[in-house]
């Protein structure tokens, strides 16, 4: 649970689907997160993706997801929050006061639209990023590889996109593991100033650095070990090809997504 | 088909040495080949050339020289981190990705696939996810990944090097079942022990050139060769070589069956004496109750009662997986317990920060590289040091350069220094801390027997300081040379503590963790020495005690 932007290996109808259905459900909703600024719409998606998650049996790990993006999503909150002082919206106002500065005039006001206005932000960049999350909790680096190729991506990208998501979580492990190294030869990095953290984080990046070109090295070596020729066509073991929860989950992508544009074009409000 | 190299020299650089030096060898079909040598003998550069990296990927340097082999020859080679071997998520995936780069039929890649689960009996892990293995499964699905090429000639290079005993076992297993289908393969690996059994054929470099090129047994019979190339060799080798030091008519052997021929008959039987408790010593660091569970639910140690003695070598033994790693990390306040208390002299140290307790216990990683970061040796030398606040001096520094020969690396980048010496150099900087208990995880990775022999002496310098050296190791042999103590470990549970004397006794709990005893304490038992001997030294110490007695009263 602790580990962070890698697959998880479960039996759910998530991992057992079509690498491509997935990758299209996450084009689409990424599409929609980008153009829907109803509050009413993402709020449905959100309830959509709250029933996908909790069949997909990875409602925990969204869960682990949400604790690791909050702050990301209070600064957004709150950046369009402060942003929105300076702006007088209609509708009940909850604080308005006129000020000058610099011989200019200012009206400081805060409404409830500040606040809606912030809360579809954040729910955005949220399912913007869980609709990703969603993806790689259930597809492994295989299946990428598998996904992109049927869909004609020149093998070396594919593959290229695949050992990314190998070597993340390795890079992670790698990093957790030289700050152990290092606390425990003396670096002080819980006791000490905000400063000299960032200075000793700074520090640990440079046998971080060492450990990834070394690991880049070997991976290079390997693949000459086993004749990677990204010039030569290679074959697949590995077959992909969609089912019955394929249709499925399509047909509740498009059903959400209809759904979604129909309260989007009704609840519209200006932000 | 065989593979001859004919007068292969390599530099790489014009302003560099030569660092292969006119090379000829042959790799003789279906046979194993050993190739051994020191650190920087060029034993990796000439794998580089047999597996086609020089002139293929890395082609700057200068090679002169011809590899004679037929052509469309597929060679391949097995690294010693099967992690960075290992493309694909699934075990299937893994072990099709070279086939599939050869652009097979996916019914051929599928025969390949079931033939080498089959070959390497390993059928129950193909739909396992190659993350979810243990170091030995890993390494035995990298063979067989590479092995599903068919490929001609299969290099291995230092492949158990941070397996333990039991993925160890594993990999001698593969290796017999390649042996008797007749693969040619090569193992570079500077020790001996573990493949002593299948080698048919050695051959030894130093300084770029071949010194040795023989069989197994030649190359075990010239104990000053193996002791210049740095070559741990089996035990009983060593035992051999320190016995025939004083009995000229010794029968050789290389087996712990030979040698109980050769030495049942110099053996008087002794009464047996009870092995001697351990002598009590003040406990500097104390465990009681200890548990530890994990966010996920899983429990890595269950009510741990232990302790550590001043001046004491103590090593914790177990198989990967049983808590001998979570046990230390609670040492040094890596990690806290869920249950019970961790307490230095006295005092438990629950409230102190990892770097605060480093000041008392230290922890030298496994992986050197995990550790190193300063621009030359000599600062990472003082590094424990200059964090710690610890003053030292600089002669004294180059005193300890000079005598563990890092003294001309002094201003050496430390990443650029072969493993084993990256892993002395960090090992080190622990004398210069002011812990008063050393915690060293594997610290024989990447070493030689130079390096070890060096290493040896670290640890003996510490304990006569009077520090606690607490010791992880899967090297069993070194583990009983050098330890006053052992703790045991099984699945997070305390199985045993006590001296190695008492333990070594005890073999149902050896055969229960399955770790092999080493040769010398069989050995011993097997002629009913008592007390047992631990180390090869004391072996023959006892040996030729006992001869001087049966002497004595046969005459």
């Amino acid at each position: 649970m602790g580990d962070f932007l890698q697959y998880v290996e479960l039996n759910s109808f998530l991992h057992r689907l079509d690498p491509r259905s997935k990758f299209v459900f996450f084009i689409i909703m990424s599409v929609l997160t980008s153009f829907v600024k109803s509050g009413a719409a993402l709020l449905f998606l959100f309830l959509v993706f709250i029933a996908i998650w909790l069949i997909g049996g990875i409602g925990s790990y969204i869960l682990v997801l949400a604790n690791k993006v909050k702050v990301l999503l209070l600064f957004i909150f709150l950046l369009w929050l402060v942003l929105g002082l300076f702006t007088v919206n209609e509708g009940p106002a909850i604080f308005r006061s006129g000020f000058s500065l610099f011989g200019h005039a200012y009206v400081f006001s805060l409404e409830w639209f500040d606040f809606y206005k912030g809360a579809v932000y954040a729910l955005r960049i949220f399912l913007m990023i869980s609709a990703f999350y969603t993806v790689i909790l259930t597809t492994n680096f295989s299946q990428i590889i598998l996904g992109l190729q049927s869909w004609r991506v020149p093998y070396a990208v594919a593959f290229g996109v695949g050992l990314v998501f190998q070597i993340i979580p390795m890079i992670v492990q790698e990093f957790a593991t030289i700050m152990e190294a290092q606390k425990s030869r003396g670096l002080e990095v819980d006791k000490c100033s905000a400063f000299a953290k960032l200075k000793n984080y700074v520090i640990v990046s440079l046998p971080l650095l060492f450990r990834v070109l070394s690991k880049g090295h070997a991976i290079s070596l390997a693949m000459h070990y086993y004749k990677l020729n990204f010039k030569v066509k290679r074959t697949s073991y590995q077959t992909i090809s969609a089912g019955r929860s394929d249709f499925w989950f399509a047909a509740t992508t498009i059903a959400a997504t209809v759904m979604t544009i129909v309260l989007q074009i009704r609840f519209y409000i200006q932000i | 088909m065989s593979f001859k190299i004919e007068k292969i020299s390599y530099q790489y650089s014009a302003d560099t040495p030569l660092i292969l030096k006119n090379i000829n060898m042959e790799i003789r079909p279906a046979e194993v080949t050993a190739i051994v040598g020191p650190s920087g003998s060029g034993k990796s550069t000439l794998v580089s050339i047999l597996s086609g990296v020089i002139p293929e990927l890395m082609n700057k340097g200068m090679l002169t020289g011809t590899f004679h082999h037929e052509d469309d020859v597929m060679i391949s080679v097995v690294s010693q981190t099967p992690e960075n071997q290992l493309f694909g998520y699934g075990v299937e995936d893994a072990l099709a990705f070279g086939v599939e780069n050869l652009g097979l039929s996916s019914e051929k890649i599928s025969e390949r696939v079931e033939s080498v689960l089959n070959l390497l009996h390993i059928q129950h892990l193909r739909k396992r996810a190659v993350s979810t293995l243990s170091g030995g499964q890993r390494q035995a699905v990298c063979i067989a990944s590479v092995l599903a090429m068919k490929p001609d000639l299969v290099i291995m290079d230092e492949p158990v090097s941070s397996l333990d005993p039991k993925g160890k076992h594993l990999i001698q297993s593969v290796l017999n079942q390649l042996r008797a289908a007749g693969q040619t393969t090569v193992i570079v690996d500077n020790n001996l022990d573990w493949f002593s059994d299948i080698v048919d054929h050695v051959v030894g470099i130093d300084h770029g050139e071949v010194v040795f090129d023989g069989s197994r047994d030649e190359f075990f019979a010239d104990a000053q060769l193996a002791q210049r190339l740095g070559v741990i060799v089996p035990q009983t080798v060593d035992i051999y070589h320190a016995l025939a030091k004083k009995s000229d008519g010794l029968k050789p052997f290389t087996t712990l069956d030979a040698a109980y021929e050769a030495l049942k008959d110099c053996v008087v039987p002794q009464a047996a004496k009870p092995a001697e408790g351990p002598q009590r010593a003040e406990q500097v660091l104390e465990v009681n109750n200890l548990s530890k569970s994990f966010t996920d639910g899983f429990q890595a140690l269950k009510k741990i009662n232990a302790g550590f003695e001043k001046g004491k070598i103590i090593s914790i033994l177990g198989q990967n997986g049983s808590g001998k790693t979570t046990l230390v990390k609670h040492l040094n306040g890596l990690h806290r317990p869920t249950e019970g208390t961790v307490t230095y002299l006295g005092k438990e140290t629950t409230t102190k920060s990892v770097a605060e307790i480093s000041r008392d216990v230290i922890l030298v990683f496994q992986h050197p590289e995990h550790m190193l970061f300063e621009e030359n040796v000599y600062r990472e030398l003082t590094f424990c040091a200059r964090a710690q606040g610890i003053p030292f001096a600089e002669k004294d520094a180059l005193e300890v350069l000079e005598n563990y020969d890092l003294l001309k690396d002094k201003e050496e980048l430390p990443v650029n220094l072969s493993m084993g010496k990256k892993h002395l150099l960090t090992i080190l900087s622990v004398l210069f801390s002011s812990a008063k208990v050393v915690i060293l995880d594997e610290p024989t990775l990447g070493m030689d027997l130079h390096l070890r022999r060096h290493l040896e002496a670290i640890i003996h310098k510490l304990k006569e300081q009077g520090k606690t050296v607490i010791l992880i190791s899967h090297e069993i042999p070194l583990v009983f040379k050098l330890s006053d103590q052992l703790l045991v470990l099984d699945h997070a549970e305390k199985l045993a503590a006590g001296s190695v004397q008492q333990l070594a006794e005890n073999e149902a709990l050896f055969e229960k963790i399955q770790i092999d005893l080493p040769p010398v304490v069989r050995l011993s038992k097997k002629l009913g020495l008592s007390p047992l001997a631990c180390d090869v030294a004391s072996f023959a110490a006892q040996i030729d005690e006992l001869q001087k007695i049966g002497g004595a009263e046969r005459g």
